[in-house]
């Protein structure tokens, strides 16, 4: 099949999946993830070998266009909108999955420290569709509800600063673990990725503002952001510098320094389903079904300390902002789903580390499915147990 | 030539508390739903209502945060057969379905820019706002192109 034959049977498929998967109530990403799965090369082999091959390409541009997109809410305006639980439990439950998990694989499953950090780091996302799904669903109205939807929302940015700190430590510790000096060559090369990710970002998000006043249609908008996220993505490609932490820093200086910012961010929605559909397929079809059968144990730990990390660090977070009992106790239950950004994040790690990377990522694309399906019963028992659903919960 | 010289001066202009039922009743009498400017006790523009925001009237409240989250899938929801009380024509009021981000053109801006700006960002008029912030008029685009045709002599 023909590469451009075999992208058109993705979205027309897809956009079938989709449909399907959301009369019984699951979001559109999980059809995408399950149909990849379905047509990559464990199973039906229809995505040709040109389109898996660009899954590299099209991650690092669809997590670009995320990254971009998350930073904006980064604004003094929202901070102190969102208020003080969301930010403490948000910022906790990451760090809770992050921190267990990472030690989980560090001391029980006895894994190398650069593999259990990011293991743990990808841990820290959550995937927001199958949470907010449910909420909609059951109509779920209340504190609980609220402060549930601002975590979810804005979990995603500190998952991807997470990630982009731990994989500068873990390239560095991969790169010289023979070496004497490698401590002080591991901090600085992380520092350097970092700082250098903000230095260009800010300015890019400089430029973009600037020139942003010779634009004279919408369609001129949308060229323009997108060739000014491509180009920060690609100049941090380039300078080895962190691709996730540049956008974000694009997005979040810009937020802050452009009045009619949403503009930009706005003018990206009108062609990143398409990308986004794309990206999932691909994530699925990339799982290696081969080595599935190993991973049993890697897996399971994961799914439980995940879970586990989750539930303490909401917990923990909400004790810190004096938040009701309620969601002190059930909060973290609404936060297991994963998706898009551990995928993505998991296949930086594929590319980035060719040995384990396999191993990684395909345990993520597995556990992303369970979790997809589990979570919106998870999330659906916390907002009954809160009292803001009344539904029969058996 | 400026905004401020063929702006609509007379604006008909919203507070946050203002309810539902009454935003729908003024407009009621207007052939389409206009911009409708948003303003503080002080006459400064805070925000915006659009025939946009009255369908979010229509569905569960989500905050604005949601608007940044990736991968969501869209909100379907039939408005034909939304079950809805009466009371929300009470209950919702400006504030909660105003938009505070959003596009307006101070009074001394000269007409190319604010033709620019609405062909930009696909509005068919502008709030108009003076040093202060304070909402002075409105600019819409039919008012700069029935500008241009007086110019011309057309009418």
């Amino acid at each position: 099949m023909n590469t451009i034959l075999g992208l058109g049977f993705i979205f027309l498929l897809a956009l079938l999946a989709a449909r399907a998967i959301n009369k019984i109530n699951f979001p559109a990403v999980t059809a995408y993830l399950l149909l990849g799965i379905g047509i990559g090369p464990a199973l039906l082999k229809i995505i040709p070998a040109d389109v898996i091959n660009a899954s590299g390409l099209i991650s690092n541009i669809v997590l670009g266009i995320i990254a971009f997109g998350i930073g904006q809410n980064f604004s003094r305006d929202n901070f102190r909108k969102v208020g003080k639980s969301v930010i403490w439990i948000s910022l906790l439950e990451a760090c809770g999955a992050w921190i267990l998990v990472t030690l989980v694989f560090l001391i029980v499953l006895k894994q190398p420290f650069y593999i259990s950090f990011l293991f743990g780091a990808i841990s820290s996302a959550t995937a927001p569709a199958a949470t907010i799904m449910v909420i909609r669903e059951y109509r779920a109205q209340g504190n609980f509800t609220d402060t549930l939807l601002g975590v979810v929302a804005i979990d995603d940015a500190w998952c991807l600063i997470i990630f982009a700190i731990s994989l500068a430590i873990s390239q560095a510790i991969y790169a010289h673990m023979l070496a004497a000096s490698f401590l002080i060559q591991v901090f600085f090369k992380s520092i350097l990725s970092i700082a250098g990710a903000f230095i260009l970002g800010s300015i890019v998000a400089i430029l973009l503002s600037y020139l942003s006043r010779f634009l004279r249609t919408q369609t001129e908008l949308l060229t323009f952001t997108l060739g000014f996220v491509l180009l920060n993505t690609g100049i941090a490609i380039w300078l080895k510098l962190s691709v996730l932490l540049a956008n974000i820093f694009l997005g979040a200086v810009l937020v802050n320094i452009n009045k009619t910012s949403s503009n930009f961010f706005d003018s990206l929605k009108t062609v990143d389903s398409p990308l986004f559909l794309l990206f999932f397929v691909l994530a699925g079809a990339n799982l290696e079904i081969d080595i599935l059968s190993k991973l049993g144990l890697i897996g399971s730990m994961y799914l439980i300390f995940r879970i586990v990390g989750k539930v303490v660090g909401a917990s923990l977070g909400a004790s810190i902002s004096r938040a009701s009992r309620s969601i002190k106790r059930y909060l973290g239950l609404g936060l297991i789903p994963q998706a898009g950004v551990a995928l993505g994040c998991a296949l930086i790690v594929k590319n980035d580390f060719p040995e384990v990377g396999g191993m990684i990522f395909t345990t993520i694309v597995a556990t992303t499915v369970v979790y997809e399906l589990i979570g919106p019963l998870f999330t659906k028992h916390a907002l009954f147990k809160a009292g803001e659903i009344t539904v029969d919960n058996s | 030539m400026q905004v401020k010289e063929i702006m609509e001066k007379k604006v008909v202009a919203v507070t946050r508390a203002t309810s539902l039922r009454q935003l729908l009743k003024i407009f009621s009498k207007f052939h389409i739903f206009p911009l409708v400017p948003v303003v503080d006790e002080k006459n400064r523009l805070v925000g915006i209502v659009s025939f946009h925001n009255l369908i979010d009237a229509l569905k569960p409240h989500e905050p604005e945060v949601l608007k940044t989250v990736p991968f969501l899938d869209e909100r379907e929801e039939d408005i034909f057969k939304m079950e809805i009380s009466a009371e929300i024509g009470d209950l919702v009021i400006v504030d909660d379905i105003m938009e505070t981000k959003f596009i307006s053109i101070r009074e001394d801006a000269p007409l190319e820019e604010a033709y620019k700006l609405a062909r930009l960002h696909l509005k068919g008029e502008l709030p108009v706002v003076n040093d202060a912030g304070k909402l002075v008029g409105m600019i819409g685009a039919f008012d700069i192109v029935r500008e241009i045709f007086r110019q011309k002599g057309v009418f």
